[in-house]
């Protein structure tokens, strides 16, 4: 079943050569053009995937969508291509093409080729002989994507009989066996009997990755494998799709919005525009020598988890093109700070970068016209304009001598589990949030970061909350919950916090235009219509929206002006203290960059503070000032951004850090990475000492007889050392690292 | 799973006496008996009226409340649901009444959640083709359509059948030809040419609503993300939507099986009345007419014990197609 | 996004004259237009409004009236002086159906709105109360459900001299007993509803702004359960003319003197076969009430519902029109 793993690497590696050296010739030889137009007609035969002129239309009431234009590259043998897009640019619907999954109402043309074969115009039986056989997709949604009626281990041993008709029922279940405990499935011969719905979001994405591997595909597509993961269970599923590749020597297909995860996989980029390729060439290329504006908008768009010194996003204006209409020119043109006439003559068309001396060959292509102007080195920030980093006037005054809007003192949320039919009987207690506190002093972002389930949104309902009869005390501005017991004490406390959330869309009352969602908290200000009119006027500008939106209903609003809206709603009654639950995580990178650009710019223009809450760590190196690190209800680690980013003391903190992709392919390639064991523990198992011991790894290099204090003293946050601003919960914060635990990935 | 139908069929029972407590108590504040006794002839005194009535437990003299308490000591100590007007005891005629409803039922309801199920799935299979319209608009014709007049206009096509060929093909109404001789065969003929018109017209009414919810479910799974996934694995389309989507489908259906069987047990007492089977259904109406409190109630509490069984049916059939819920 | 230097004062200006409430009407419009151009919904909608007209006025058309009886013509089929023929007691069945269609629109359009105003309140009070409140409350619900409505029905209408029924026509005393027994589906649907909406974010950002619990209700919750009513309306008014129908039809709803399209089925079945007449006018009747209601229901059911095919083009079109 298995096959030889070993001469097939050593195949990889001539095949790469080989090919390297052809494809250079035939590129030398032939015109764009034209190789378009002989596309298909002869592929190298070593390609195990070979894709030309891919284009997929779709008709829709409104006209024909052209989803994908013409995408064109070639899969070598345990290579990885990385394809990189915002949503709507095409990414999804290539994989999907590829496969022969699009509905039947696709009109899909051009040439798709698996090991010579053309898979294009099979019939959808023909086309199953290949389908999780030699080529398999992993796909993005995990909670969705397993069917809930089946258990775990008949949807693998599905996968296995549908190619093996012959294979006996206990080598299908070996097999399957075998392929849990690849993707990292802890006792997998008990797990095979349990249905999806007792797995969590991490292991049925390693579900669904063992199945995509079970009949040793040539060549395995991820469509946005980790994007609903949290970053610790990121960096283990990436793990598991490299392993996966390892044992398979299939070549990958990761297709992904985020340009962090691909930097240490890929080899190869393609990036993706309004159904077109616009940028192709090697990982190297892409990040560091980017031709075309839109791939450097991109990469200024992501903040870095790496880097201090703070600068601004690069936010890319506008929104994609509406795909209906094909665009005359180039379809980047309207978003683009580059472009002139010439750029709306005719869409550009991808062709080589003038090859530069130090990097860069003729697979570098670019659909840019300006291109040359590019080759200079030029500044990513001149060109996008962007914003110069706001100062607050707040960032001048020492911490301490300003005032604090919000401080937690020892704040506790318990939940008692019952269980029992008629009578309930108390099983136990999750601590949700264990003993909180903390302080936030005017003009500061403070964050909380941590895993779901680590009760960074408890936290903040706690402090929404705000009664009297909470646990521990919150005190806003001045006004402790514990006074609070009337509803005017909460009325005068909603002044000073408002909050922005993550899901903009949720957010909006789908039935309020945007003049009715600001009006809201103005009217019940009691604010005459004169008032809140002009008070209306003042936001919309304030948060950079047009004023005549405020007609509009959110269903007629970008994803990142609903988000405006949101922030611009938070806004309206003048808080002192914003809370933000994830506020940019459901958008597009590019848009990303500008609420992020607006969000520090309102900090320092208003001297606002912020709590917010994030699980990209990026963002929140970017954006605050101080952060504490939580772990099962506890702080584990808080303090001033870039002493705990720069110098992590907890292992978690530590293990946090290294498991966030940075957008940086050399330094990818060589990072030390800490994958943790497991998942977060339910909050119920909490135990006596350090709640992390399960999962530590420095608790696992440690001797027994130094666990043992891990196991029964419960660790408290301790000062680093004085000049810093620094406090952290571990008894042995230079321990050494368990080395199983720690992986290092010398690719290419 | 065990403890949780136990705990349902607690509160069930509970339901159950509350409803038929509220049933008695409304019957036997406006049900007078003693008024149609007025119109025999011989017209009986009021005195033997009264006498009558109170050998049979059902004395007008009492308050409803001290009535109700005489008849739940009964029916709690005893199962002794009380007498009839005419003397008759409710509890001998319980069982037959409800032996023939059951017969009259039990073919029609497999056969219309077979029926309208099989058809939900092929409808959906051809969605937009002209099976599919044509099924599908009959289904929703079927919604405006009052059941009682269906039954009446399928007795009506029966009758003009057998006028057109001469014969008595089918029986339009009762159960079955009285004295009727003959070997068991032959009983089994005249069943069948009894069970036939009513077990129809029982069916082609009830399916409509299951082939559209089924078609409607299937539809909704069939681009769902994990039937991409068994597609992905190398299953043709058809085969994934059979495999993975079907089963999936069937969930919310079993669960409207609940509703189900009350509603045809409240169909089906326009079919006993149309067809003349005299079962539970047709009792229940008939009892009121002869304002007969205590068959009443009966009838109420085997209508309330009808929809708690198929409550927890329900419960069991979405338990046996869906393991989220079986680990609760 | 939007550039921060390119606002426009004129649009300023310009959106000062626009009034707020007019917006929100824009939103009905749309939904209307949507619903007109369904042409099966309208085409319902002209049906059910002309049989509305028709049973109110209808009768002025005729000069026999429903207690006027004609004892030359007993029993005839429809002919110049009687346009649909008359019954066996000699009434015009003109007269009559009129009459019957007047009671059993009457029936529907009273138990489909009073019933969805009831579901309404008790499904939103139990959603926003919750707790043992909930509890309670769902538990009498699923007792009312388990009652079979028909016996309470029979006992209601039938039998028996009590004051209540010799005070009250029997089409007022059907109305109030499926009032009673209508609601109940409706209410858990927007129990449900009700309370799925109160854990969206919109309504949490309300409460974080202090906006008192009432206003959330009344702004928040009764606008977005809006569509779902406006349909169980129609539902429910096909509903409640089917259950007169089929009760007067055995001879338990509606009582002779009074006439509904359910008695004058029922009392044709007998002599289908010698009186067609009486038989197949009050039915084609029916089923054009009914049928006309079903084919409304589903033309509002695509004009609410937002994923529907034809708010492509609504859409655009509003955003047109709010753009210019």
């Amino acid at each position: 079943m298995s096959r030889d793993t070993t001469a097939n690497s050593g195949r990889t590696a001539d095949g790469t050569a080989a090919r390297r050296a052809e494809n250079r010739a035939e590129n030398t030889a032939e015109d764009t053009a034209e190789r378009l137009h002989v596309a298909g007609l002869h592929a190298p035969t070593d390609a195990v995937l070979s894709v030309r002129d891919l284009s997929v239309r779709f008709n829709t009431e409104n006209g024909v969508l052209h989803a994908v234009r013409g995408v064109d590259f070639e899969l070598l043998p345990g290579k990885t291509l990385g394809i990189v897009g915002e949503s709507g640019s095409g990414k999804s619907v290539t994989a999907l093409a590829i496969m022969g999954l699009l509905p039947s109402t696709a009109e899909i043309t051009g040439s798709v080729r698996l090991l010579g074969t053309e898979l294009l115009g099979l019939s959808d039986k023909a086309m199953c002989k290949h389908r999780g056989n030699e080529i398999a997709m992993v796909f993005q949604d995990p909670l969705s994507s397993l069917t809930p009626v089946y258990t775990v281990g008949s949807q693998i041993i599905e996968a296995l009989t549908v190619h093996n008709p012959t294979m006996s029922k206990q080598a299908k279940e070996a097999r399957a066996v075998e392929l849990l405990a690849l993707v990292g499935i802890p006792s997998p011969r008990d797990r095979l009997k349990a249905f999806p719905h007792e797995f969590s979001g991490g292991m049925r994405q390693r579900v669904l990755t063992a199945m995509a591997i079970a009949n040793n595909p040539r060549v395995l597509i991820a469509d946005e494998p980790t994007t609903a993961l949290d970053v610790t269970i990121q960096a283990q599923v990436l793990e598991v799709l490299h392993t996966a590749q390892e044992e398979t020597g299939a070549a990958l297909v990761m297709i992904t919005h985020d340009l962090g995860v691909v930097a240490g996989m890929a080899d190869d980029i393609m990036v993706m525009y309004a159904g077109k390729p616009v940028e192709t060439g090697t990982v190297d290329d892409i990040y560091y020598t980017p031709r075309m504006p839109y791939t450097m908008g991109l990469l200024g768009a992501v903040p870095r988890v790496d880097a201090a010194e703070k600068i601004s996003l690069i936010p890319i204006e506008g929104i994609p093109p509406n795909l209906i209409r094909t665009p005359t020119g180039c379809s980047f043109a309207p978003r683009c700070p580059l472009a002139s006439d010439a750029c709306l003559a005719a869409e550009p068309a991808l062709r080589p970068v003038r090859a530069s001396e130090k990097h860069g060959d003729e697979a570098h292509r670019a659909a840019c016209i300006k291109t040359e102007l590019l080759e200079t080195e030029a500044d990513v920030h001149e060109i996008f304009s962007a914003p110069s980093v706001p100062v607050s006037r707040f960032d001048a005054i020492p911490r301490h001598e300003r005032k604090p809007v919000l401080e937690l003192k020892d704040v506790k949320k318990h939940f008692p589990l019952q269980k029992g039919a008629l009578i309930k009987r108390r099983i136990g207690t999750v601590r949700a949030v264990d003993g909180l506190s903390f302080d936030i002093r005017e003009g500061e972002c403070f964050s909380i970061v941590g895993e779901s389930g680590c009760g960074k949104t408890t936290t903040l309902l706690e402090i929404m909350e705000f009664r009297p009869d909470q646990d521990g005390e919150v005190i806003i501005g001045g006004l402790s919950n514990k006074a609070a017991a009337d509803g005017k004490a909460r009325g005068a406390m909603r002044k000073e916090l408002q909050m922005v959330f993550q899901d903009p869309t949720g957010a909006l009352d789908p039935r309020f235009t945007v003049y009715e969602v600001l009006s809201e908290p103005l009217e019940n200000l009691g604010l005459a219509r004169p008032a809140i009119r002009k008070r209306i006027m003042e936001l919309m500008e304030l948060v950079g929206l047009p004023p005549v939106h405020v007609n509009r209903f959110p269903n007629q609003l970008s994803g990142g002006q609903r988000q405006r809206v949101g922030i611009a709603r938070a806004l309206a009654v003048n808080p002192k203290l914003v809370v933000l639950d994830e506020p940019v995580s459901a958008l597009d990178v590019s848009v990303q960059a500008g609420v992020i650009n607006l969000l520090d710019q309102l900090r320092a223009e208003l001297g606002l503070s912020y709590l917010l809450v994030a699980h990209d760590l990026s963002v929140v190196r970017h954006i605050s000032n101080r952060v504490a690190v939580m772990y099962l209800g506890k702080i584990v680690e808080i303090g001033d951004v870039d002493s705990v980013f720069d110098n992590p003391r907890h292992p978690y903190t530590r293990a946090l850090l290294s498991a966030i992709p940075v957008p940086d392919p050399r330094l990818e390639r060589t990072r030390e990475r800490i994958i943790l064991k497991g998942e977060l523990p339910s909050p119920l198992d909490a135990p006596v000492g350090c709640n992390f011991a399960s999962r530590c790894p420095v608790f696992a290099a440690l001797p027994p007889a130094k666990q043992e204090k891990c196991l029964t003293v419960e660790p408290a946050l301790e000062p680093a050392g004085a000049p810093r601003d620094q406090q952290f919960a571990c008894f042995y914060p230079d321990g050494e690292l368990d080395a199983e635990l720690l992986v290092v990935h010398e690719t290419s | 799973m065990l403890r949780y139908l136990t705990k349902r069929a607690i509160t069930y029972v509970v339901m159950i006496f509350l409803t038929t407590s509220a049933g008695y108590l409304l019957a036997v504040s406006t049900l007078q008996p003693a008024l149609l006794e007025q119109e025999r002839i011989p017209r009986p005194t009021p005195e033997q009226v009264a006498n009558s009535f109170r050998l049979k437990g059902l004395d007008p003299a009492l308050s409803p409340w001290e009535r109700y308490v005489d008849w739940l000591t009964g029916v709690l100590t005893r199962w002794d649901w009380g007498r009839s007007p005419d003397g008759a005891y409710i509890n001998a005629e319980f069982g037959d009444r409800v032996l023939i409803s059951t017969r009259l039922f039990l073919a029609s309801i497999i056969l219309t959640l077979i029926i309208g199920v099989a058809l939900g799935v092929y409808t959906a299979a051809r969605q937009y083709k002209a099976p599919d319209r044509v099924i599908t608009s009959y289904s929703y014709l079927m919604y405006i359509v009052p059941a009682p007049i269906a039954y009446f206009l399928v007795q009506l096509g029966a009758i003009s059948i057998n006028e057109t060929v001469g014969e008595r093909i089918f029986f339009v109404t009762g159960t079955s030809t009285p004295g009727l001789e003959g070997d068991g065969w032959a009983q089994f003929g005249d069943m069948l040419a009894h069970y036939a018109v009513p077990t129809f017209a029982i069916t082609i009414v009830g399916w409509g609503a299951y082939q559209i919810a089924q078609r409607q479910y299937l539809l909704d799974n069939v681009n769902a993300d994990f039937v991409r996934t068994a597609r992905a694995k190398g299953l043709t389309r058809n085969q994934a939507i059979s495999r993975h989507a079907l089963r999936v489908s069937f969930i919310p259906v079993a669960q409207s099986i609940a509703f189900t069987i009350p509603a045809i047990f409240a169909g089906g007492f326009f079919a006993e009345k149309i067809f003349a089977w005299h079962g539970i259904g047709s009792w229940s109406i008939d009892s009121i007419a002869q304002q007969d409190v205590n068959a009443a109630t009966a009838t109420l509490a085997y209508g309330s014990l009808i929809f708690a069984i198929g409550a927890i049916l329900a419960d069991l059939a979405t338990a046996l197609v869906d393991p989220r819920v079986r680990v609760q | 996004m939007t550039n921060l230097n390119s606002i426009d004062p004129a649009a300023i200006v310009e959106e000062a004259k626009i009034e707020n409430d007019d917006l929100v009407i824009a939103k009905s419009r749309i939904i209307l237009r949507r619903f007109l151009r369904n042409k099966t919904a309208v085409a319902g909608l002209v049906i059910f409004a002309a049989l509305t007209l028709f049973s109110f006025f209808g009768g002025y058309l005729s000069s026999w009236d429903k207690d006027t009886i004609d004892p030359f013509n007993i029993g005839t089929a429809p002919s110049p002086e009687h346009l649909l023929g008359t019954s066996q007691a000699g009434i015009d069945l003109y007269a009559l159906t009129v009459e019957g269609a007047r009671i059993s629109i009457l029936i529907g359009l009273v138990v489909g709105l009073v019933s969805v105003l009831i579901a309404a309140v008790y499904g939103c009070t139990m959603a926003y109360f919750g707790g043992k409140v909930d509890k309670v409350m769902l538990f009498i619900l699923e007792a009312l459900i388990m009652m079979p409505a028909l016996l309470v029905v029979a006992v209601a209408t039938s039998g028996g001299g009590n004051g209540l029924r010799n005070d009250l026509p029997s089409w007022l005393l059907l109305i109030l007993v499926l009032l009673l027994f209508s609601w109940m589906g409706t209410a858990r649907l927007i129990r449900s509803l009700s309370m799925s909406l109160m854990q969206r974010d919109f309504v949490k950002a309300a409460r974080y702004m202090g906006v008192p619990a009432r206003r959330i209700v009344w702004r928040h919750l009764v606008p977005n359960i809006g569509s779902l009513l406006v349909l169980d309306i129609t539902r429910g008014v096909t509903g409640a003319i089917l259950a007169e129908v089929a009760f007067s039809f055995i001879g338990i709803g509606i009582k002779v003197p009074d006439v509904s399209l359910g008695v004058l089925i029922g009392q044709a079945t007998s002599q289908v076969s010698t009186f067609p007449w009486m038989f197949w006018v009050p039915l084609v009747v029916m089923f054009l009430l009914t049928g006309s209601l079903a084919m409304m229901n589903d033309g509002l059911r695509d004009a609410f519902d937002p994923s529907s095919g034809s708010v492509g083009s609504a859409k655009t079109n509003s955003v047109k029109k709010k753009n210019r």
